[in-house]
């Protein structure tokens, strides 16, 4: 019962989407922000970095997943210091998955409020996209929807999903799977935060959040009439 | 036979004008027997910080390990890198925790903070110096002291501070039957690093 309780939760957090192509993976979130009395931190309140080849969005409540978070990038540095290697993406999403079950069967705490969408590249099975839920289920997609009217944002993303785009066909299906689930036509760039990994010329993983004026040139080239800051 | 002497080695760092040289040699023994000519004894562990490390090698590839695990947790949860001051702060903290049972390492921490050379040596339990001029450590320490003064002078340039690192490497430790086989100096400016592998006596 606690656990649907935390998933009920989950879907009336920001929603966040995640989009695995051949060159990459992009994610695409709505900030829960609400006031334009907070104090914006310099770094994001969704997106996080766990390691150099992995990151994950948030969805639920901060302070649960901010202790996962810790966990899991303690979990990949001393998998590096055993092994001088990544951790292959799977094994980090299975550690924090495993915790996540725990509450739910012991203890008699509650669950962690908190979904993830995780996303990287190992040399195994190369980019990949897995989402969990406070239950500690997890699985791999090619294109995901969680938190606020995932639902018709996960419907979009199987209608319009297609095998083999590129990065920049990936964010734009990102930005309207977005929009869809914020349900408006004039978005404000200040609300959205992007980002996407992928390799650059060199072979190397690069991951690169979109600044103010990316996101809005991203909106106006599908179609989206912005909303200015007042 | 002291543990630091079993594996050998020689690091020496000196600082410049608005840069800094570290080098060391490349020889990994057990004790009289040579085993590699390629060991790696000094670590990039920033843009602008580089540590070297002598003593026993495999509390120098342990150790090294510990300290990448601790910068790259705290690149993640601060969102920013590492200033060599505190860099040389969390490896005398690091060898102070395992002061019951410590790393056999002699480490030299070199780097550059806002464009001005830094240069921290320490014992195996975490005592730092903070010297002013140049570091040695290894089993070819004491024979690399006297070549660093001979030579050091204040504001040397970069160009001048290579070749320099490169003759004192390559003459403390020809005399020191432990350190040589090969060498390799670093070379830390604000610009970049600059790596110069140096071709020594095979003995």
């Amino acid at each position: 019962m606690q656990v649907e309780n935390a998933l009920e939760g989950i879907n009336q957090a920001g929603s966040s989407i995640g989009i695995l192509t051949d060159e990459g993976i992009t994610f695409a979130c709505e900030r829960d922000v609400s006031s334009s009395l907070l104090e914006l931190s310099k770094h994001s309140e969704k997106i996080f970095c766990l390691d150099r080849h992995v990151h994950c969005v948030v969805s639920g409540l901060a302070a649960d997943a901010n202790l996962l978070i810790e966990v899991s990038r303690v979990h990949s540095q001393r998998f590096r210091y055993s092994y001088r290697e990544n951790i292959p993406i799977q094994e980090l999403v299975r550690h924090v998955c495993d915790i996540k079950q725990r509450y739910t069967q012991v203890g008699g705490q509650r669950p962690f409020g908190a979904a993830f969408l995780f996303g990287g590249w190992d040399k195994t099975f190369k980019f990949q996209l897995y989402s969990s839920d406070p239950s500690g289920n997890f699985a791999g997609w090619k294109a995901i929807a969680i938190g606020k009217n995932h639902v018709a944002a996960n419907s979009f993303l199987k209608e319009n999903y297609q095998e083999g785009m590129t990065m920049t066909q990936g964010l734009d299906l990102a930005v309207k799977a977005l929009c869809k689930t914020i349900d408006t036509t004039n978005p404000s760039p200040d609300k959205l935060e992007i980002m996407y990994m992928t390799k650059n010329e060199a072979g190397e993983l690069v991951a690169k959040t979109l600044n103010e004026k990316e996101v809005l040139e991203l909106l106006q080239r599908n179609n989206f009439q912005v909303k200015q800051k007042e | 036979m002291s543990i630091f002497d079993y594996n050998g080695g020689g690091i020496v760092a000196m600082k410049g004008k608005n840069c800094i040289a570290i080098g060391a040699d490349r020889r990994l023994g057990q004790q009289m027997k040579t085993v590699s000519t390629n060991f790696k004894k000094i670590f990039r562990m920033q843009d602008n910080i580089l540590l070297g490390l002598g003593g026993l090698a495999t509390d120098i590839e342990t150790f090294s390990a510990e300290m990448e695990y601790k910068l790259n947790l705290y690149n993640l949860r601060e969102n920013r890198k590492l200033k060599p001051t505190a860099f040389v702060s969390l490896v005398s903290s690091t060898l102070y925790e395992h002061r019951w049972g410590p790393y056999f390492v002699s480490p030299i921490v070199v780097g550059l903070q806002d464009g001005t050379p830094v240069i921290s040596t320490y014992d195996s339990i975490g005592c730092t110096t903070d010297t002013e001029n140049f570091a040695v450590a290894g089993t070819a320490g004491e024979l690399l002291y006297g070549l660093c003064e001979t030579y050091y002078r204040e504001d040397i340039p970069a160009e001048e501070l290579v070749e320099i690192i490169g003759q004192i490497l390559l003459a403390g430790c020809d005399r020191d039957a432990l350190a040589g086989w090969g060498g390799v100096v670093y070379l830390l400016t604000t610009d970049n690093l600059h790596i110069r592998e140096l071709k020594t006596k095979q003995t």
